[in-house]
């Protein structure tokens, strides 16, 4: 169920579309903050929050692949592996952060602090590599300053 | 005119249609896939692509318009490699499972493969997996063979209305599932199934057990379940039923069916059914030869009669049986036997509301096109929810919605919910008050017409102001303003009737100020009919008032004309309606009971007093296809061949006489064959040879049926009021009951006791009466009988999902796993009368509205507690 602060902030947004269907995603992105990932019963709340028929709404909402779908850790590390990080060392950051933390791409450390997603271009090629943790934006990543940047997110 | 030009051949359109269907009428094939008569335009597979002149690219046919003088070739080599190409693209994960895919042989993709496609793949990579799919009782998903064209996903959401699956994923990983991804959570209509191209949805009621072209044959007949009158083709192999699929084309469901007709179809190869007569002998139903069972009745039933008369007989037909059964029911029972003694559980609602529509309309008032309810402006639905009671309807009134149409509800109805209702729920016992509001304020605004002054006599003095709709009905003025300004704004509204209305507190008034909405906005009746044949039965005069051709018996005019064609004199007086008969057998008056194809002993209310009134018969004859709780206390028991099994004709609740057909053989009689058999032991000449002979006589002898042959009918023709003689003129008073409402009770509801629940019947979508429980498919959708209870309800008693509970009214008790539904009033119970032992009807009890004769069930009170 949603909070109340939730519910609000639904109403507010399904009054910026014309048709129910068309909030979909804002929708399912509230969801997504309430409930930490799109688990079935987020998607039952959604559709049920705006009337839309449930099947669609996962539908659309599994559609993106910027969606959760399944539990993370409570820090998301979005790390870029696309040509301009790639040559600037990229990959080996993500064994580092194999070795270092045991966070596999798309994986989860045991203690639930991490997840690490591996993820396409997000336009910092020229201070390659990069990466977001949530919703920060790191650059010039080496290993040290990666240790230091993850050692803020508890 | 507009004029193309496809493939060098000219062709002349009158107005504006795709190139696609151009061409096909033009009998032009173009390739397609996702395309499809039913849905709405998509133009997602890109296979229908063709060259128009002077457009640089290639256009799918299946989404351009036609324009005067545009030039389209459909058969060029850019084109046979476009779909060369788009076919290998689709064969990079459609399996190549052919041979053990229940499609191959009819799958569109195989046949476009073989037509346009690739020999050999360049492709090395693997298919994609996608495991799964298997989870359901009746629909098998395997989703490894979705080439994702969305046929299903529009079908479900553009024409069903069900919204119950979607396209999830994206790219190479898009497929579709339903919400939960392995149960169907739907209303299992199975329409996606008949839209998918290729193997991906299928029904497992038939799966790996026969290839499409070991069909030995197709027929096409109607669907046994509910009064809408489906057509249907029945697939048999080897004397099964191995498939049941609609057709596109057909009046009244084209194209279409619901779960109890597509999946419905399995009782005709029950191992339960009956194979020989049964005799009871010392208390045991016993097997007999057919010459035992047809002389021991012939014999016991003339004893009867000339000991205690013909009065001291009665005859239940049957809605189930064809209009041939039910004739020569009814002349069994009035020429042999000699009595008027004769009715059905159509008195449970149907024959009564349409007895007193038609007394104040004239016949034929519900004789309305089912598909002309998509067209209306507005649809006004009151007693029950069509999308569950014919499913079919239900889909046209969803149409309406989908089309701008307006949809007015007396009452929540769950099938309709997502369609733009406008509600107005009145409280338990205030109905009419609503009602007369609502005729009152057309009244005001449109005035009476002056061409019925009966009924205008009738509700010339109903002046009820919305303060009392306010105060008794708990609705505001503002809701009711609303609902009466879209219906009295509306043009072409219809109307649609619930056996609830019948059934509840003061039917027949309420039927009369429905009738006064109807006559104040010159609307159409919907009658909604649970059973396949119920109008033909009465069409036929299975009542105890009626003769063939819907004649009022008491017209000695009528008499004659059948006491001519029958060579007999008839009995004068109306008969005993089939609850009348239940007190007859009661106080001992009714000696013998004849009862083809139907089951009172569960499908009556008061149910064990029912079972109680008839073990005092001294001789019940029951004739049916399994050993029903009313065979179980017969004295002889006839087997009879079933639905698929005979020939015939059923009367749809839109008057549409339609063919049943015979799709599998079986040993044995049809019903009329066995009366007709009996009537030659007890001296009468009934000789027919087939069901045709039948229908011979009886289009010789009623003047409604006049000239009307089963050529006729095969070319769809047979629409009320056929080339005959309807009546036309009113008949009678018109006569109405309106008890005064019960009071409150301290709890504040009325009718009962504070702490008690309403008991309510549940109409559900996956059972019929009792002949669902030998459908396993059905059963497998809606396994066991549940006590539907509302979430405060639950709270109130902390009862969760599954505990099982002890409902108990005056006259017994049941106990039931609970089902909370958020859509159950709070004050109320619903129960289903379907399952065994465990029917709704055997906790109600009734009371009878003098006017129409059917059982009133409102005002039993239940109580529930907890078992564990």
């Amino acid at each position: 169920m949603f909070s109340e602060a939730a519910i609000k902030e639904l109403e507010e947004i399904r009054q910026k579309y014309p048709s129910a269907r068309a909030a979909l995603l804002p929708a399912i992105y509230i969801a997504q903050k309430e409930f930490g990932w799109l688990s079935q019963d987020a998607y039952e709340a959604v559709a049920n929050a705006l009337g839309v028929p449930k099947a669609i709404a996962r539908g659309v909402g599994t559609f993106y692949a910027m969606y959760k779908h399944k539990p993370l850790g409570r820090n998301i590390v979005q790390l870029c592996t696309n040509v301009s990080c790639m040559i600037l060392g990229a990959e080996r950051l993500v064994d580092f952060l194999k070795n270092k933390y045991g966070l596999e791409p798309g994986g989860t450390t045991p203690d639930g602090r991490f997840s690490l997603v591996i993820m396409e271009c997000i336009g910092a090629c020229g201070t390659a590599p990069a990466m977001l943790v949530n919703d920060d934006f790191y650059e010039n990543l080496t290993e040290e300053y990666i240790e230091e940047i993850l050692g803020k997110y508890k | 005119m507009i004029t193309i030009t496809i493939n060098g051949k000219e062709i002349k359109l009158e107005k504006p249609v795709t190139v696609l269907e151009a061409a096909k009428s033009a009998g032009i094939k173009i390739p397609t896939l996702c395309s499809h008569e039913q849905l709405e335009k998509y133009g997602g597979c890109r296979l229908c692509l063709v060259e128009v002149e002077k457009i640089p690219r290639l256009q799918t046919a299946c989404t351009l318009m036609v324009a005067d003088g545009m030039v389209i070739k459909t058969e060029t080599e850019q084109i046979a490699d476009v779909r060369r190409g788009i076919l290998e693209f689709l064969l990079i994960n459609h399996p190549l499972d052919c041979p053990y895919c229940d499609k191959a042989g009819e799958c569109e993709l195989q046949d476009l493969v073989v037509k346009y496609g690739p020999a050999t793949s360049r492709f090395k990579e693997k298919k994609r997996k996608v495991p799964g799919g298997l989870e359901d009782p009746i629909l098998v998903r395997n989703m490894e063979r979705c080439i994702v064209c969305t046929r299903c996903v529009r079908m479900c959401e553009g024409v069903q209305g069900a919204s119950a699956i979607a396209v999830i994923n994206r790219g190479g990983h898009s497929h579709i599932e339903p919400f939960s991804g392995g149960r169907f959570d739907c209303e299992y209509c199975g329409n996606c199934v008949s839209v998918c191209p290729v193997g991906s949805i299928m029904s497992r009621l038939h799966r790996h057990s026969y290839r499409p072209w070991q069909l030995m044959s197709e027929t096409e007949t109607i669907c046994p379940y509910c009064g809408v009158g489906c057509t249907l083709v029945v697939q048999v192999r080897d004397d099964i039923i191995k498939r049941v699929v609609p057709r596109i084309g057909t009046p009244v469901n084209n194209g279409l069916l619901c779960s109890r007709g597509r999946f419905g179809y399995e009782f005709v190869g029950s191992k339960e059914r009956l194979t020989t007569p049964l005799i009871k002998k010392n208390g045991m139903l016993e097997q007999a030869t057919w010459e035992e069972a047809i002389s021991l009745v012939a014999k016991r039933l003339g004893e009867i009669k000339d000991n205690f008369g013909s009065s001291a007989m009665g005859g239940i037909a049957s809605p189930r049986c064809t209009n041939e059964d039910n004739y020569v029911f009814q002349k069994f029972m009035r020429v042999v036997l000699e009595t008027n003694n004769i009715d059905s559980t159509a008195r449970t609602g149907f024959a009564g509301a349409q007895g007193f529509i038609e007394n104040i309309f004239g016949q034929g008032a519900t004789a309305n096109i089912i598909p002309g309810l998509s067209n209306s402006d507005a649809v006004f639905i009151i007693g029950g929810d069509p999308t569950a009671i014919n499913p079919i309807l239900g889909l046209q009134i969803r149409a309406c919605s989908r089309g701008g149409g307006n949809i007015l509800t007396i009452g929540h109805i769950k099938g309709l919910e997502k369609f733009n209702p406008v509600v107005l729920k009145p409280e338990f016992y205030s109905e009419t008050v609503l009602l007369e509001g609502i005729v009152s304020a057309l009244k005001n605004k449109k005035g009476l017409p002056g061409s019925n002054q009966k009924l205008e006599a009738k509700v010339k003095g109903i002046n009820t102001a919305v303060e009392e709709i306010g105060e008794k009905c708990g609705i505001t003025e503002e809701d009711f303003t609303k609902f009466i300004e879209i219906l009295s704004e509306s043009s072409t509204p219809s109307i649609v009737i619930g056996k609830e209305i019948a059934q509840s507190s003061g039917g027949s008034y309420k039927l009369l100020l429905i009738s006064a909405i109807n006559y104040l906005m010159n609307a159409r009746i919907y009658l909604l009919s649970e059973r396949a044949n119920e109008q033909g039965l009465l069409d036929m005069g299975c009542a105890p008032d009626l003769l063939p051709g819907y004649r009022t018996l008491t017209f000695a005019e009528f008499r004659k004309r059948y006491e001519t064609a029958w060579k007999v004199s008839l009995p004068e007086k109306t008969g005993l309606s089939i609850f009348e008969m239940i007190d007859a057998a009661k106080n001992g008056s009714l000696k013998a009971v004849y009862i083809m194809g139907e089951n009172p002993v569960f499908n009556l209310p008061n149910s064990k007093a029912v079972e109680e009134a008839l073990k005092n018969i001294d001789f019940i004859v029951v004739q049916d296809i399994f050993l029903t709780e009313t065979g179980k206390l017969a004295d002889v028991v006839l087997p009879a061949l079933s639905w698929s099994e005979k020939d015939g004709t059923f009367t749809n609740m839109e008057r549409r006489i339609q063919r049943l057909r015979k799709a599998v053989n079986r040993e044995g009689m049809e019903d009329w064959m066995i009366i007709a058999e009996i009537s030659k032991n007890m001296g009468a000449k009934f000789n027919y040879s087939e069901a045709e002979d039948v229908f011979k006589e009886i289009a010789r002898v009623s003047p409604l049926y006049r000239d009307m042959t089963y050529e006729e009918i095969e070319k769809g023709d047979a629409i009320y009021p056929y080339k005959g003689e309807p009546l036309r003129g009113v008949t009678e008073e018109i006569q109405v009951h309106n008890p005064p409402e019960p009071p409150l009770s301290k709890g504040g509801l009325r009718g009962i006791a504070a702490g008690k629940l309403y008991l309510r019947l549940e109409r559900p979508l996956f059972h019929s009466g009792t002949l669902s429980r030998k459908a396993p498919a059905l059963v497998n959708i809606y396994p066991e009988a549940v006590a539907r209870i509302s979430l405060a309800t639950a709270k109130s008693l902390s009862l969760k999902a599954g505990d099982i509970v002890k409902v108990s009214t005056k006259i017994g008790s049941l106990e039931l796993p609970v089902e909370i539904d958020k859509k159950v009033d709070s004050s109320a119970i619903m129960l289903s009368n379907n399952f065994e032992d465990k029917g709704a009807f055997s906790l109600m009890e009734y009371t009878i509205d003098p006017v129409i004769k059917a059982p009133c069930l409102d005002g039993n009170e239940a109580k529930i507690e907890k078992v564990k």
